[in-house]
C-alpha cells in the first residue's frame, strides 16, 4: 500500500512537471507525442531497436517541415521492461496531455497500458506487441498497425496449402504466445484441409525430442510445424535431423526461427526451414531500403530488426493522424486514426475491424526460407520470393 | 526392415544413449553418497560448470569440446577435492543435514557465479560434427550422441578398474564399508574421501563436456539432471555403482518409448511411474542390499 503511495506521489509530481514542460513547449511549437518503450530491463534489446525506429521516424517528418510547419518531438518513457513501471509510464504520458501514446513490445505490458489508456480516452497506438487479445475484442482507442500472433500460423499454413500438402504434425511449446500461434494453426489446418497427424505440446526444459520425432518420422507428413522459442528450435531441428524426420518441409512459427543465431547455432540443420517474420529489408514497400539503409545508420552499423521498423511506422502514422485530425485533440485524432489510409516502409496501414479484431491493420506476414545459411524471403509473392526448396518432392 | 520395429529399436537406442548419459551422471552421484552417506545437491550445478567451460574453451581458443576433457576432467577432480578437504569435512558429522545444506548452497554459488558470468540466455556451441549421424540397418544415431554414450562406457569401465584393481580402490572400498576399521587399517580417509569427492565432482563435469555438442547450456541446465541422477541411483539402489547403469539405461529406455507409444506430454511421468513402482516393490532399489545400521 506505502509503495503503491509513493508510486501515485512519484507519478503526479512527475505529470505536474510534465505538464508544465509541455505546456512552455507548446509556444516554441513543436508537437508532443507519447511513447513507451524498454530503455532499460530484458528487453532493452528491442528498446534499442526501438529507439532507433522512433529516431528515423521522427527525423523524417521533421525533415519534410513536421505537422503543418510544427515539428514533432517524442516524450519517451521508459517501461523498464515490468507492467507497473510500464502502467505509470503510461499515467505520466496521460497527464502530460499527449495526443496519443505509442505502445511498444511485450504483450503482458502493453495489454495492461492500452486498457489504461482507453480508459482515459487516450488512443493507443500498438507497434510492436503481438499477443491477439490486445486488439481482439480491442476497444475504440486501441489500434495496433503491427500483426497479431495468429498471422505465424497464417502465413505458413498458407504455405503449407499452396505447396497442397495433405498432412502436417506439430510440436509446439506451452508458453502463451507458442500455444496462441499453434491454436490457430490447427483452425486454419481445418479449414484448408490439411490432417493433423501429430500435435504434441511440450514443457520448458525438454531437452529430449527424439521420441516425439520418431513417431513424426512414422506418419510421414508433408509439413511439419515447429512453435518454439530460440534454444528449442536449434534443438529441434538437430534432433529431426539425426532422427531422419523427412517431411516436405520444416516450418518455425515464432521468434526463434528467425533470428540470425538459429542459422549460426544450427548450422547446415538450418538449412530450408521456413519460417515467418513481420518484415525484411527486401519487401517491396516504397522506402523499405531506404529505412533499412537509415535504421542501420542509426543504429551504429548494427542490423536492424522488424521492431525498429515498426516503430518508426507508428511516428509515421501518429504523425498523419495528427495532421489529418487539424488538432492535437485526444477524439479527433483517435476519428482520424479510424481513417488512417497510408504507405510506409513497413508496409501499407489501414485499421479495420476483421475475424473479431478490431482497429487491427490486416497485413501479412513474410515468410523466410534459409538457402544457403542465409534467409531468403518466399512469401507472400508481393516480396518477389525466390522459389521455396523442398525436402524432398 | 519392417518400419514399425524399425522405428522402435532407433527410439530405443537413443533412449537407451540418453540413459547412459543419466547414468554417467548418476554414478558420481551415488559414488559419493556410498563412501560418505552425502547426497551431493550441486552435482547437476557442476554439470552446467563443465559445460560452461566447454563453451568458454570454444568461444575464446577454440578447442574442440573432446578435447576440453582434457582440461575438464583435472579441473572437475581439483574442485571436488578441494570442496571436500575445506568445506564438508569440516562440517563434523553430527548433523547429516549440514552436509545437505552445505552441498545446496555450493550449488546455489556455482549456479549464481555461472549466471554473472556468462548471463542467463541459452547458449550453445556449432562443431562440424554436431548434425552428423550415424547410420547402421536403417537406424540413425547422431555422432554426438553416441560418443556421449560411448565416453559413459568409457568412464565406468575406467572407474570399475580403479576401484577393483588398484590399491586407491581398495582404499575407497574399505572407507566405504567401514571408515574407522580402515582408518585403523592405515587407510588415510581424510584424503580418500576428498579423492571420492573429486571423482564424483569429475563425473558430473564429464557428462556436461559430453553433453554441450547436443544441448544447450544455460546456469540452471543442471536441475533436470540432478532429479534425473537422483531417480537413477535410488533405482539401482543409493551407493550401488552397477546399479546406477542400469538404473540410467532403465529410465532412459521408459521415457523415451513411453513419449513414442503414448505421449511426450507425460514424458516425467513415465520415469517417476516405474520409480515408484520399483519403490513400492524393492524399497531398496533394482538392486540394492538391505542396509542394517548399528
Amino acid at each position: 500500500m506505502r509503495k503503491l503511495m509513493i508510486v501515485g506521489v512519484v507519478g503526479a509530481v512527475s505529470a505536474m512537471l510534465l505538464v508544465q514542460s509541455s505546456a512552455q513547449t507548446a509556444k516554441t511549437g513543436t508537437i508532443k507525442i507519447g511513447a513507451i518503450t524498454a530503455v532499460t530491463g530484458r528487453f532493452a534489446e528491442f528498446g534499442t531497436q526501438q529507439l532507433a525506429g522512433f529516431k528515423v521516424g521522427v527525423a523524417e517528418i521533421n525533415r519534410r517541415g513536421g505537422i503543418n510547419g510544427q515539428k514533432i518531438e517524442l516524450l519517451i518513457e521508459d517501461n523498464a521492461s515490468d507492467v507497473n513501471k510500464g502502467l505509470a509510464a503510461a499515467e505520466r504520458l496521460a497527464n502530460a496531455g499527449v495526443p496519443l501514446v505509442i505502445c511498444e513490445y511485450s504483450s503482458s505490458l502493453v495489454k495492461a497500458q492500452a486498457q489504461y489508456l482507453a480508459r482515459q480516452k487516450v488512443p493507443a497506438l500498438v507497434v510492436t506487441s503481438s499477443g491477439d487479445d490486445i486488439t481482439k475484442p480491442g476497444n475504440d482507442y486501441i489500434f495496433r498497425l503491427n500483426q497479431p500472433a495468429t498471422e505465424y500460423a497464417r502465413a505458413l499454413l498458407n504455405i503449407f496449402r499452396d505447396s497442397k500438402f495433405k498432412s502436417m504434425a506439430m510440436v509446439a511449446g506451452t508458453g502463451a504466445f507458442e500455444k496462441s500461434v499453434a491454436d490457430a494453426a490447427l483452425i486454419f489446418a481445418k479449414q484448408y484441409g490439411i490432417q493433423v497427424v501429430e500435435d504434441q505440446r511440450y514443457d520448458q526444459g525438454l531437452t529430449d525430442f527424439r521420441p516425439v520425432l520418431n513417431r513424426i518420422k512414422s506418419k510421414n507428413p508433408d509439413g511439419v510445424l515447429m512453435v518454439s522459442y530460440a534454444a528449442d528450435s536449434v534443438t529441434l531441428m538437430r534432433q529431426a535431423r539425426e532422427v531422419g524426420v523427412k517431411p516436405r518441409m520444416f516450418a518455425g512459427g515464432a521468434a526463434g526461427f528467425a533470428l540470425p543465431d538459429f542459422i549460426k547455432d544450427a548450422g547446415s540443420a538450418a538449412e530450408n526451414v521456413v519460417s515467418a517474420t513481420a518484415w525484411i529489408q527486401e519487401l517491396r514497400y516504397p522506402g523499405t531500403q531506404k529505412l533499412h539503409v537509415e535504421l542501420v545508420k542509426a543504429l551504429g552499423g548494427a542490423e536492424p530488426s522488424y521492431h525498429a521498423a515498426q516503430a518508426y511506422a507508428g511516428v509515421i502514422a501518429a504523425a498523419d493522424a495528427i495532421r489529418r485530425a487539424g488538432s492535437t485533440d485526444r477524439e479527433k485524432v483517435r476519428a482520424a486514426l479510424n481513417t488512417t489510409n497510408i504507405q510506409t516502409a513497413f508496409g501499407p496501414i489501414v485499421f479495420t475491424d476483421f475475424d473479431g479484431f478490431k482497429n487491427q491493420n490486416n497485413l501479412t506476414m513474410v515468410a523466410e526460407q534459409v538457402q544457403d545459411g542465409k534467409f531468403v524471403p518466399v512469401y507472400p509473392r508481393s516480396v518477389v520470393p525466390k522459389a521455396i526448396k523442398f525436402e524432398r518432392p | 526392415m519392417n518400419p514399425d520395429f524399425q522405428a522402435f529399436v532407433q527410439t530405443l537406442v537413443q533412449g537407451l544413449l540418453t540413459g547412459g548419459i543419466y547414468a554417467l551422471v548418476g554414478i558420481g552421484l551415488s559414488l559419493i553418497f556410498g563412501v560418505m552417506r552425502v547426497i551431493n545437491f550441486a552435482h547437476g550445478d557442476f554439470l552446467a560448470l563443465g559445460m560452461f567451460l566447454t563453451l568458454f574453451l570454444f568461444k575464446t581458443v577454440h578447442l574442440d569440446p573432446y578435447f576440453s576433457l582434457l582440461i575438464a576432467l583435472p579441473l572437475g577432480f581439483a574442485l571436488g577435492y578441494f570442496i571436500q578437504r575445506f568445506v564438508l569435512s569440516r562440517l563434523g558429522d553430527r548433523l547429516s543435514e549440514s552436509s545437505m545444506l552445505a552441498t545446496l548452497g555450493l550449488g546455489l554459488i556455482v549456479s549464481n557465479m555461472l549466471l554473472l558470468g556468462f548471463g542467463a540466455q541459452p547458449q550453445t556451441i556449432n562443431v562440424p560434427y554436431a548434425n552428423n549421424t550415424f547410420t547402421l540397418g536403417g537406424i540413425q544415431v547422431s555422432i554426438a550422441l553416441l560418443v556421449a554414450g560411448l565416453g559413459t562406457l568409457v568412464a565406468i569401465v575406467g572407474l570399475n578398474l580403479l576401484l577393483y584393481r588398484t590399491e586407491l580402490g581398495r582404499a575407497i572400498r574399505a572407507t566405504a564399508q567401514n571408515p574407522l576399521g580402515a582408518e585403523l587399517q592405515g587407510v588415510n580417509t581424510r584424503t580418500i574421501q576428498a579423492t571420492v569427492f573429486g571423482l564424483g565432482v569429475a563425473f558430473a563435469a564429464i557428462a556436461g563436456v559430453l553433453l554441450l555438442p547436443l544441448l544447450y547450456a544455460y546456469p540452471t541446465v543442471g536441475e533436470t539432471f540432478t532429479l534425473k541422477a537422483f531417480v537413477v541411483t535410488v533405482l539401482g539402489g543409493l551407493g550401488n555403482l552397477p546399479g546406477a547403469i542400469v538404473g540410467g539405461l532403465f529410465l532412459g529406455g521408459v521415457e523415451s518409448l513411453g513419449s513414442f507409444y503414448i505421449s511426450n506430454n507425460y514424458r516425467d511421468a513415465y520415469g517417476l511411474i516405474a520409480f515408484l513402482l520399483v519403490l513400492l516393490l524393492r524399497p531398496e532399489g533394482l538392486f540394492g542390499k538391505t542396509v542394517k545400521r548399528v
